[in-house]
């Protein structure tokens, strides 16, 4: 009984075009944000400024939005503005050497505030642009991926392929390479030629550009609108998802497309939803979408402990160097 | 680039983190007053009027007081875990968890008289947050997970926590539609010990007084000095790592749980942002405190007076987050100024002179 209950929700849940358009979204949303977390990490500066540096993006979108009526000018300003913005963290983490922990958190706190006091007029203001889905014909009717996948917005694509490009540079390039040396040790890559600093300072660059992408998307398509409290924790999550996929492009995509897919669900167990008006496709088990909106940080948790344990006789995951200032006379 | 470039000190520059903690505030209220200027107010102006009602009459001093005492114990509950080299981002939601135990408490004995009350409401608090700890200290401890990430995810756990509370099994059925609890019994109320100031500033005072003669004189302090310098030298001297990682964070999580508490008193009843930014604040505090409980105590009154003055100016039109954005960049810029302190610039010219140090002058910045 309760098993053909559970498949029935499963079933009506698998079916809701809405859910999956939502999983998308927030996928995306969070893909942006934790591929340029990746990039950063890998350089080995960890930035735990992304939430504020979301906020920072999503009120540049929205404001951008409205001035110019252009989604893509918008999301482009936001990219810009954030990579600028996270310069802060950069002078303060890599040039000066100071605490990456403290300086990412800071960087969040200036954000959020920045955000909230510059924004407070938008409050009140409608949307001045949003990206529209992206209709791409015959795919488009397929039943299934068509109005889902074949229907999502520009930025969609433009995230997958951020994702690409960020895998094929990082592993496949000379660029990438010296990137990924300057994380795993910095004295080496330096000995090797490698401007450490400037090397850092592009990866915490493009990882501020990456999480404005994510901010304007939220403000331009996702909510659509503006308020201090917008972000609301996606940043963390974006910050969690690199830890969840492992560093790698890939397995952050599964990843995002598995916690935006929380986030999607969440709601849906609140109240008896419905696929069309017949009563046969309902969902029955009610859930507090709060409790489902913990999940993706306690997946988190566990995810780390199980890195750990797995790291105990094998080489750990992460960037060597993470989290390390770098000062050629201290090495 | 012009041939600047920084050079080790010999010596730490003496006195140097109020240095640099002064030009962090130099650079914040600079800034600060550029958003003011664009915002269209007078900088100078709302400086003042920030200053007069964080300073001006002992009832200003008293709401400044108020203010430092969760940031004070927020950047003491930071520091303890900071001295051992430790990170405890969860801060935040260790408040949030000390606020859920007091309240909790205080569900269970309405009846009870006040003072034995409060007690148990502060214990529980303090217990409610070591819990919330507890869970990334013996993975710490254990396993070797990283704290900064676990204790950063339980944040989120538990605001999400006190959000279901306050919306389903702790709502206040009188309160039509918002999501808060019942007020708390009256008694539960803490003592006012001048103007708008209850006896949290005394309780907060006491802990961190307390604390700091017994990190700077006790065995178990010196340890834990030791432990946060070299974890090989620990070793060596037969100190458990183990058992020092989880006593400190728990520990840290206590205190950070006792703000929580101690905020049920300012607010009557518990409310999803009981800890509205504290425990995040208390990491500015520490860091800026460079972990020492005294620091903390300067830092907090600082910022107090800081929060104060933020909300004082509301009423100009000016939003109160001009205070967190003011907070962050004294922190970013003191971070920033603080590699001073052990360097020193030197000019393009300067290093050609052949002496002894010229030798691990090496370049940084270009």
């Amino acid at each position: 009984m309760i098993i053909a209950g559970i498949l029935g929700d499963l079933q009506v849940l698998l079916t809701d075009t809405g859910m999956w358009v939502n999983l998308l979204e927030f996928g995306i949303l969070l893909y942006l944000a934790a591929l340029g977390e990746v990039i950063a990490e890998k350089a080995g500066v960890l930035n735990l400024g992304v939430e504020g540096m979301m906020a920072v993006g999503a009120m540049t979108g929205y404001w951008a939005g409205i001035q110019t009526g252009s989604p893509w000018a918008a999301a482009v300003i936001a990219a810009l503005a954030v990579a600028i913005f996270a310069m802060v963290h950069g002078v303060v983490s890599v040039v000066m050497g100071a605490d990456q922990v403290v300086s990412g958190l800071a960087l969040t706190i200036l954000g959020l505030g920045l955000a909230a006091f510059l924004g407070t007029d938008l409050v009140s203001q409608p949307a001045g642009a949003k990206f529209a889905n992206l209709s791409l014909g015959q795919l488009s009717e397929i039943p299934g991926v068509g109005p889902t996948l074949f229907s999502m917005d520009g930025m969609g694509w433009v995230a997958l392929a951020l994702g690409l490009i960020t895998w094929f540079v990082l592993n496949r390039t000379r660029a990438g390479l010296n990137l990924r040396a300057v994380g795993e040790s910095a004295a080496t890559a330096d000995a090797a030629g490698t401007p450490v600093v400037a090397t850092r300072l592009v990866a915490v660059g493009i990882g501020g550009a990456f999480a404005g992408l994510a901010g304007a998307y939220l403000t331009l398509k996702v909510t659509p609108s503006w308020n201090e409290s917008i972000v609301g924790g996606l940043g963390w999550i974006a910050v969690a998802l690199v830890i969840f996929g492992a560093w790698r492009p890939g397995r952050v995509l599964i990843g995002a497309l598995l916690f935006g897919g929380l986030i999607a669900v969440g709601p849906r167990f609140q109240t008896r939803r419905c696929n069309g008006d017949e009563i046969t496709n309902c969902i029955t088990t009610e859930i507090n979408p709060i409790v489902v909106s913990m999940l993706p940080y306690a997946l988190t948790i566990v995810v780390l402990v199980l890195l750990s344990i797995r790291s105990r006789n094998r080489p750990s995951l992460a960037p060597a160097a993470i989290g390390q200032a770098y000062r050629r006379e201290e090495r | 680039m012009f041939g600047f470039r920084l050079a080790k000190r010999d010596q730490a520059l003496p006195g140097g983190q109020v240095l640099a903690f002064g030009i962090g505030l130099i650079v914040a209220l600079a800034f600060g007053a550029v958003l003011l200027v664009v915002a269209g107010h007078s900088p100078v102006e709302i400086y003042l009027k920030m200053a007069d009602a964080a300073f001006g009459s002992p009832q200003a001093w008293s709401t400044t007081l108020t203010q430092a005492v969760p940031l004070g114990l927020a950047g003491l509950a930071v520091a303890v875990a900071g001295s051992m080299g430790l990170w405890n981002i969860g801060a935040e939601g260790q408040i949030i968890a000390g606020a859920i135990a007091g309240s909790w408490v205080a569900r269970l004995g309405p009846d009870l008289p006040g003072p034995m009350l409060i007690t148990l409401m502060l214990i529980g608090a303090a217990i409610g947050g070591g819990i919330l700890a507890l869970g990334p200290a013996i993975a710490r401890a254990h396993l070797g997970v990283n704290e900064i990430i676990t204790t950063l995810m339980l944040n989120e756990i538990a605001l999400r926590t006190v959000r279901y509370l306050v919306n389903g099994p702790w709502k206040d059925p009188t309160s039509i539609g918002f999501p808060v609890a019942p007020e708390l019994p009256e008694q539960a109320a803490l003592p006012t010990l001048f103007e708008r100031a209850d006896i949290s500033v005394l309780i907060a005072a006491a802990v961190l007084i307390v604390f700091g003669f017994y990190a700077a004189r006790s065995k178990w302090g010196f340890e834990l000095r030791i432990a946060g310098s070299s974890e090989k030298a620990a070793e060596y001297v037969g100190i458990s790592l183990k058992r020092k990682i989880l006593t400190v964070l728990v520990l840290s999580g206590a205190i950070a749980g006792l703000v929580g508490g101690l905020r049920l008193g300012a607010t009557d009843r518990i409310v999803e942002g009981v800890a509205e930014g504290w425990g995040f604040a208390g990491i500015i505090v520490a860091a800026l405190a460079l972990m020492r409980p005294s620091g903390v105590a300067a830092v907090a009154i600082a910022f107090g007076a800081l929060r104060v003055g933020g909300v004082a100016i509301k009423g100009q039109g000016v939003p109160a987050s001009i205070a967190e954005i003011i907070q962050a960049l004294v922190l970013l810029g003191a971070l920033g100024a603080a590699v001073f302190t052990t360097y020193r610039i030197v000019g393009p010219k300067s290093y050609s002179g052949g002496d002894a140090t010229s030798r691990d002058t090496s370049e940084v910045t270009s």
